[in-house]
């Protein structure tokens, strides 16, 4: 099974590409923020709010289809490793993770540092990027945009590579089916989803957290209430959303197990209601549910997520490869600007 | 290896994979800027606190994980990050400083984290910088670091010494060692042999005479080691019916009177003393304490009225020095515990006779589980009056508890094998001479022969040495039962 999931070779070479320009360089290393709050902010779908109405929708029971449906989990993480004179250093580590006869196995990459600057930001988001993050001058301040948009591109390409490579299989991603964002192009995970019919696989993409409220509750909150497994459908309410976000999935809150939570889940819009919810049913019946999260999606994010032991492994590797000089916050203004850079301190 | 901080007079070091420190090894501290040194000797190894840690061991998978998988690391950084993850902390000691070249004991100053260069001190250039001499070698084994432990036996002079560890760890062999070493430099040696187990110190291990052969001599009480008792002090005689065979005062002030009144009459012997007392007028308590003093005393063999049988032991010691020094081995193997008891007063009470009498210069004493037959008042008087006299002791025990505080506190040497038991090492820990952090750390983890060795032999710097072997006739081993079993694995 995932024989031929291909490794994207072009983002390999992006990433060393974009390590040629780091040689020799100040390295500022990035200690303390925990990146999982920050990924979550990062690809979280913009707020959209639900009316009253809302509260006559349909609650769909499911029954759990045991066929061998193959059931692919697949989770990005990116990392702020430092900051040099020109840019920043991020890390990013994909991880694909799908049951076998004997239990779980995973394909892993990276982790892939990316230097990204002034210069090759093009490189990597097209034009449309907003020129004052990446300021050289403005040290502290972190992108969270750009980070996301890392992590969306080499999301993106892992995606899009397993749901060429596979069929009638079920593909699990992390997040939503939302496009339109910064760095989130509809074209994208519209051809992305596009290639996954075409080898007839379902794509249920679950968020672990929502920001879609109704009255004050969260969504995910409904379907809680409901014996599981059932899937609340939230996507036919009228959602006010801006005019650039699309949603490109059926938007739904999933309680699929018992003593589990709710999660929100988006299914490909152009799969039919039935289509989307015999998705979820095999789901069921092929795939361990731990508190009423897909374990392949649990274990890929457990296996691409970064730990502070990975982060120093990555920093000193760094420093070893590429000659990077590691400073902290006060030397680096003194490296560039000498003895008048000290004002520029907080 | 990295510096990471400096608490009190103990440094913690990261060092990662690659740099096999062991502990008990010496490390330099060079401050490149300061142009001084520290030198520190390991005493724990831990794993590095490494944030994240716990994460990675918990979702990597092993060996019968159920999850497996490929990893595609382009970079190759997952090596690095293991390499970090397998960082160690080195808890080290501080011994003093280096500044041109010469040693100073100073703590007080803090080496660079980013100007130091870390690296390991050979026990020989260690020996070199302590000053640790070589004038009369004693060969003891090797260091960790494979150089040769060569002791100075001058250091051993006029010293109290202590070997001490669990049972068959090596402590006999070690004690042999010295012996050997310190008779082939001329000294003197009197060996309290509990289990004979010197008794072959002269024969190789195929049973052939080996190059030690004429300086050992071997004395089993009641056979070749027999006395008379007109050869026998008075106060000695005294010693030995009060401390060995405990008689009462009052009989023996009686035994007193006797004893002058048949060394006026010229007959000092077993056989006139026993009938002395048979008729002596006395009380009939006084005279049943005194009469089964006698007995033991006859029933010990170890006196004679044969002056042909008995030996003269004063003589054997002024005689083994004449030739340029051996070994006298008092085999006390098989004894009952009176008669070893009355052996050791003879002996001590001998030998303080005749140094106190510059017969001798000095006698070298080893004690073999001293607690067994060394009565209480002694051990006081072996650190502080014995020694003045020229009597210096190396006690050898399994159990550390039984040497008396005071001892400890005045060793000048102390030699420690391996000890697991908190009780054990909770009494080697009072020893002046040993950081009790540093002894109880490494000797814990000490493998069978090797010894931690401690104090003025080495200048206070502690050095692990794997303890060499010797050829030389063994017995008096622990005992087993299943003996031929245990031959046959
Ligand atoms: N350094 C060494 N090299 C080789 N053999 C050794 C060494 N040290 C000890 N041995 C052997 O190990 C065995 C036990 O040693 P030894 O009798 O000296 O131990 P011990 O500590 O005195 O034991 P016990 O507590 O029983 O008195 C003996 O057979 C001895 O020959
Ligand atoms: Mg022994």
């Amino acid at each position: 099974m995932l024989h031929g999931v291909e490794i994207p070779q072009r983002l390999i070479e992006l990433s060393q590409k974009s390590m040629h320009t780091v040689k020799g360089r100040f390295l500022q290393p990035y200690w303390t923020e925990s990146f999982e709050s920050l990924a979550e902010t990062a690809q979280e779908s913009p707020p959209v709010s639900i009316n009253s109405r809302a509260l006559s929708t349909l609650i769909t029971p499911l029954t759990p289809v045991r066929d061998g449906t193959p059931i692919i989990g697949i989770d990005t993480s990116t990392i702020k490793i430092g900051e040099t004179e020109a840019g920043i250093i991020w890390a990013v580590r994909a991880a694909v993770v799908w049951g076998n006869n004997r239990g779980y196995r995973y394909l892993r990459l990276g982790p892939l540092p990316f230097h990204i600057t002034e210069e090759n930001k093009h490189a990597f988001f097209g034009g449309s990027v907003d020129h004052t993050f990446l300021n050289a001058t403005s040290f502290s301040s972190v992108s969270a945009e750009t980070q996301g948009r890392l992590c969306n591109l080499i999301e993106r390409w892992i995606q899009a590579s397993v749901s060429h490579s596979v069929s009638e299989s079920i593909i699990l991603w992390d997040g939503s089916l939302t496009a339109g964002t910064p760095g989130n192009p509809v074209s994208q995970i519209s051809h992305i989803l596009e290639a996954a019919r075409k080898n007839r696989n379902a794509i249920l993409a679950f968020s672990k957290t929502t920001t879609i409220r109704s009255l004050g509750w969260r969504i995910t909150d409904f379907a809680t209430r409901y014996e599981p497994p059932c899937l609340f459908e939230v996507a036919d309410l009228p959602l006010s959303t801006s005019r650039r976000i699309h949603l490109l999935g059926r938007i739904y809150a999933a309680n699929l197990s018992r003593g589990g939570r709710s999660f929100r889940l988006d299914i490909d819009r152009t799969l039919s209601r039935e289509q989307g919810i015999e998705a979820v049913e095999r789901l069921l019946g092929n795939e361990l549910m731990f508190q009423g999260y897909p374990e392949t999606l649990r274990l890929a994010h457990i296996y691409s997520t970064f730990t502070a032991n990975d982060v120093i492994g990555i920093q000193s590797f760094l420093k070893r490869e590429y000659g990077l000089k590691i400073i902290n916050r006060r030397s680096i203004r003194k490296a560039l600007f000498g003895p008048y850079g000290t004002r520029y301190e907080d | 290896m990295r510096l990471f901080r400096k608490v009190g007079n103990t440094l913690h070091i990261l060092s990662f994979p690659g740099e096999d420190v062991e502990k008990g090894g010496y490390l330099l501290i060079e401050d490149m800027k300061a142009k001084k040194a520290m030198i520190a000797q390991v005493i724990d190894i831990q794993f590095a606190n490494v944030p994240g840690v716990m994460e990675e061991l918990l979702r990597s998978p092993d060996v019968e994980d159920q999850v497996q998988g490929d990893d595609v690391d382009p970079f190759g950084i997952m090596s690095q990050i293991l390499y970090i993850q397998d960082a160690r902390l080195l808890v080290c000691k501080i011994y003093g400083t280096i500044v041109n070249n010469g040693f100073f004991s100073d703590n007080n100053w803090l080496p660079s984290r980013t100007d130091s260069k870390i690296r390991k001190l050979s026990t020989e250039s260690l020996m070199k910088l302590a000053g640790i001499t070589k004038g009369l070698p004693i060969d003891l084994g090797e260091t960790q670091d494979a150089a040769p432990m060569i002791i100075d036996a001058c250091e051993l002079d006029g010293r109290l010494n202590i070997i001490t560890g669990k049972k068959g760890t090596g402590k006999s062999h070690l004690s042999k060692i010295l012996v050997l070493g310190l008779i082939e430099h001329g000294a003197t040696v009197v060996i309290l042999d509990l289990n004979g187990e010197y008794t072959n110190l002269g024969l190789a291990a195929d049973g052939t005479k080996n190059k030690h052969h004429e300086k050992i001599r071997v004395l089993t009480p009641a056979q070749n080691f027999k006395v008379t008792l007109y050869k026998t002090n008075l106060y000695v005689v005294m010693r030995l019916l009060t401390n060995a065979l405990n008689l009462p005062g009052a009989s023996a002030r009686e035994f007193r009177s006797i004893w002058k009144f048949l060394e006026q009459n010229g007959t000092l012997t077993l056989h006139e003393l026993g009938g002395a007392i048979k008729r002596w007028k006395c009380n009939q308590h006084v005279r049943d304490a005194m009469q089964s003093r006698y007995y033991a005393i006859l029933h010990s063999g170890f006196f004679t009225d044969n002056m042909a049988e008995a030996l003269d032991f004063e003589a054997v010691l002024t005689e083994t020095d004449k030739k340029g020094g051996g070994a006298i081995v008092i085999n006390l193997k098989d004894m009952a515990p009176s008669d070893r008891k009355m052996v050791v007063e003879y002996v001590l009470a001998k030998l303080q006779e005749i140094l106190s009498q510059w017969k001798l210069r000095a006698v070298f004493l080893f004690a073999e589980e001293a607690h067994l037959y060394l009565r209480e008042t002694y051990w006081d008087d072996i650190v502080t009056r014995m020694r003045h006299f020229g009597l210096f002791t190396t006690f050898i025990t399994n159990q550390p508890n039984t040497i008396h505080e005071n001892i400890y506190r005045q060793a000048d040497n102390i030699f420690l094998l391996n000890f697991v038991n908190e009780h054990d090492l909770q009494a080697i820990s009072r020893a002046a001479r040993a950081d009790a952090e540093t002894a109880i750390s490494i000797v814990r983890d000490l493998p069978p022969h090797y010894c931690l060795v401690l104090g003025q032999v080495v200048k206070d710097f502690p050095i692990v040495v794997k303890i060499r072997p010797l050829n030389i006739k063994t017995m008096g081993q622990t005992r087993y039962f299943f003996l031929k079993e245990r031959e046959k694995r």
